[in-house]
């Protein structure tokens, strides 16, 4: 009785996605996210089927599962922590159920098993089960691997729930992040320094677990554990409000004024305001968590050596690194402030005003990713030149791109939407606006540098930045004149809710 | 104060509104009455320069008003929740506007004191966001805040829906002091004659984009409006 009701529920739930407004609307962005679906399915199916040699090149004594086990503790630290920031937690429309006889640990236990039959969450199985085949069995008996396997399913139980858990318990601020950023820094300079090995301890762990055919019982256990805890909380919390969490403002740090932003006039108030917006919404937080994990970027592109001699993706990485604020916001500039942009248009905010408001937080934002990347500096002088240069072509070229183009997006944006992944309000417009802004620099550098040294190339772009910057009046007037143009379309787009 | 000349707005081949003249002098308040598609929103959206007309053209204190920002600092307006910023609380949405008139802190807060009576205690001290409160503490917001600039015109489309008993008289009374006093040129539309017929010195009808009747408030008018719109 109990579990036909939680199918039922599940039944819904999968209406409601494919009876949502709009779900047959935009084929086109539809057909993209497909095309990256399959795109991504496939790289981790290849992943997967190479995965064993791969890890046959980290170490010569140990087997490929032995490498993975003891690499499993930072996968799941590192999964939960992802999980902690970017997953939302899931509701359900309590009013909707209150009146009918469905008993409330009926919903629970729904809102807990959700989850479980999100596709979503066994993406990373299209690496295991290659794997499993290729490089368990292989070494191993068939046994083994397919405890490999369901062991890893039990894993991401765990990892689901407990994430769950934690976030129902403690919430997310921006404060936790640089926090379990250094925890796990430092649990990776103790392995890299040879002073604790937690790479040792998960294989030995793990080993003990796969090998072992009682093993599993100890996986479910943690599982079965994880999910009791969020039992146990919604006993503790009963009521609703509890349930579908809010936001408190008690949080004056980041959301009260902005005292230093006063002097700035209209324009100030502007800023903070659009300050405000992106603290106040989980779309707008994760895409700033989003940015930070992006800023990592350069560990991968710096130190390859297939880049190294690749001038225009090396200057792909560093405008994506100094910009990163700059791109995920300003992609949808204008957007954003959809539901009142009326208010925008029929309060005492000159068109000007607001044009430069948009523009000083663009550069604010790139400012902040030009600092954040600094560190990069100690990979050498040639980062330092590539990260000016992209910075100056970000400032002075890209903004004006995004300012002027952002009046071509005219659907709404629904703040209040699903935080992460989240491509409502996205048509394949904001694809056209961002692929040039992303690709042409590139080809740009591609082109000159095979001609000439780098350096004239990123000084040919830093020109252009500049360029920008010093003649940023008419260039703002330009996307002023484009606004007056558009903005009628633009508010009447955005005052469609559907 | 206001020109409307051969104004007309067409959707798909469908002409939602066509007024060949219409001037409202300072310091009159104007009432608009009409079934529901008769074109009032449109017309405050024209004026408001939020939608671009197919002809003719809006004209405040002498100057157009489409695709220009004068006009802005003069006007205060209300139309919907489109008005509101959601994500702030009251006092932050008051500051805020307040700040983009030219507005002191010291204003502001005078300002809202004067509201205290229309505000009823609900609505400011508690720390809850804009969209948590009820349509009618929602309402209350977005006409303090068209208010706040001291405008000299006041446009708020159904003022008085979603507000309780009380708090209809409560900005009846404060809609007739702003003309008393401050000679504010007031545009109101509202499905209840008797609002309207209270508030308003002037009361047009629209039917189909089109004003079909043009009457100064007097002891009759009401009934001349019931009339009208009896089935």
């Amino acid at each position: 009785m109990n579990y036909m009701i939680i199918i039922d529920l599940q039944k819904q739930d999968w209406k409601k996605i494919f009876r949502a407004k709009g779900f047959y609307k935009s084929l086109s962005v539809k057909l993209l996210m497909g095309f990256m679906g399959v795109y991504f399915a496939s790289i981790f199916l290849f992943l997967g089927f190479f995965l064993g040699d791969i890890l046959n090149e980290v170490s010569e004594t140990l087997k490929p599962l032995e490498v993975f086990n003891g690499a499993t503790l930072y996968m799941l630290l590192a999964a939960l922590t992802i999980r902690f920031f970017m997953q939302q937690l899931n509701t359900v429309n309590l009013p909707a159920f209150q009146s009918l006889p469905v008993k409330r640990s009926t919903l629970v236990n729904f809102l807990l098993l959700k989850p479980a039959f999100s596709f979503g969450n066994y993406m990373t199985l299209l690496v295991i089960i290659p794997f499993a085949v290729k490089s368990v069995f292989a070494y191993y008996t068939g046994a083994i691997a397919l405890r490999f396997v369901l062991n890893f399913i039990l894993l991401i139980w765990f990892d689901m729930w407990i994430a769950a858990y934690l976030k129902r318990r403690f919430g997310s601020s921006l404060l936790t992040l640089p926090v379990i950023l250094i925890v796990l820094g430092g649990l990776a300079a103790l392995e890299y320094f040879k002073v604790f090995s937690l790479f040792e301890v998960s294989r030995q762990f793990f080993n003990l677990l796969i090998f072992n055919p009682a093993g599993l019982l100890l996986t479910a256990a943690a599982a079965g554990l994880a999910y009791v805890l969020n039992l146990w909380f919604f006993s503790r919390n009963y009521y609703p409000e509890k349930f579908n969490e809010k936001l408190k403002l008690n949080d004056s740090r980041v959301t009260g004024g902005f005292s230093f932003l006063d002097r700035f006039g209209v324009t100030g108030e502007l800023i903070s305001l659009q300050i405000r917006l992106i603290f106040r919404h989980k779309r707008t937080k994760s895409l700033v968590y989003m940015s930070a994990i992006f800023l990592a970027y350069g560990l991968l592109f710096y130190n390859s050596p297939m880049y190294k001699d690749q001038p225009g993706w090396l200057f792909f990485c560093a405008m994506f690194m100094t910009g990163i604020l700059m791109l995920m916001y300003g992609q949808w500039v204008f957007s954003w402030e959809s539901s009142y942009f009326d208010s925008i248009l029929t309060k005492n905010i000159p068109v000007k005003t607001y044009m430069n408001a948009n523009f000083y937080l663009l550069v604010a934002f790139n400012i902040i990713s030009f600092v954040l990347t600094t560190p990069y500096f100690f990979f050498g002088t040639k980062i330092i030149y590539l990260h000016l240069a992209a910075f100056l072509f970000n400032t002075g070229v890209n903004i004006f791109l995004l300012l002027f183009f952002g009046s071509f997006n005219i659907k709404r944006v629904d703040l209040n939407a699903r935080s992460s992944f989240n491509y409502q309000g996205t048509t394949y417009k904001s694809f056209l606006i961002v692929m040039p802004i992303m690709f042409l620099p590139m080809i740009i550098v591609g082109i000159i540098s095979a001609f000439a040294p780098m350096n004239v190339a990123l000084a040919v772009l830093a020109a252009m930045g500049l360029l920008g910057i010093i003649f940023r009046e008419p260039l703002l007037r330009l996307c002023v004149n484009q606004f007056n143009k558009r903005k009628y379309l633009m508010a009447e787009g955005f005052r469609d809710k559907a | 104060m206001i020109q409307i000349s051969n104004l007309s707005k067409i959707y798909s081949d469908v002409t939602v509104l066509n007024i060949d003249s219409l001037t409202i002098p300072q310091g009159e308040s104007f009432g608009l009455v009409g079934n529901n598609g008769a074109g009032k929103t449109t017309l405050f959206r024209l004026i408001l320069d939020l939608i671009p007309a197919n002809s003719g053209e809006v004209m405040l204190d002498n100057a157009p008003v489409a695709r220009r920002d004068e006009w802005k600092s003069l006007v205060g307006s209300f139309l919907d929740e489109g008005f509101l910023i959601d994500f702030l609380t009251p006092e932050e949405y008051f500051k805020f506007v307040g700040k983009l008139y030219n507005k002191s802190e010291g204003d502001i807060a005078l300002f809202l004191e004067g509201m205290k009576d229309f505000f009823n205690d609900e609505i400011l001290g508690d720390k809850k966001l804009i969209r948590d409160l009820s349509k009618g503490n929602q309402k209350k917001v977005g006409i303090a805040a068209a208010l706040i600039s001291d405008p000299k015109i006041l446009i708020l489309d159904e003022p008085f829906t979603a507000l309780d008993p009380s708090s209809q008289i409560r900005l009846k009374r404060l809609l007739n002091e702003l003309q008393e006093k401050d000679h504010v040129t007031m545009l109101i539309s509202s499905h209840d004659l008797n609002h309207v017929t209270e508030v308003c010195k002037r009361t047009v009808v629209l039917e189909k984009g089109k004003i079909v009747r043009d009457i100064q408030t007097g002891e009759d008018t009401l009934k001349e409006l019931e009339s009208y719109f009896a089935v």
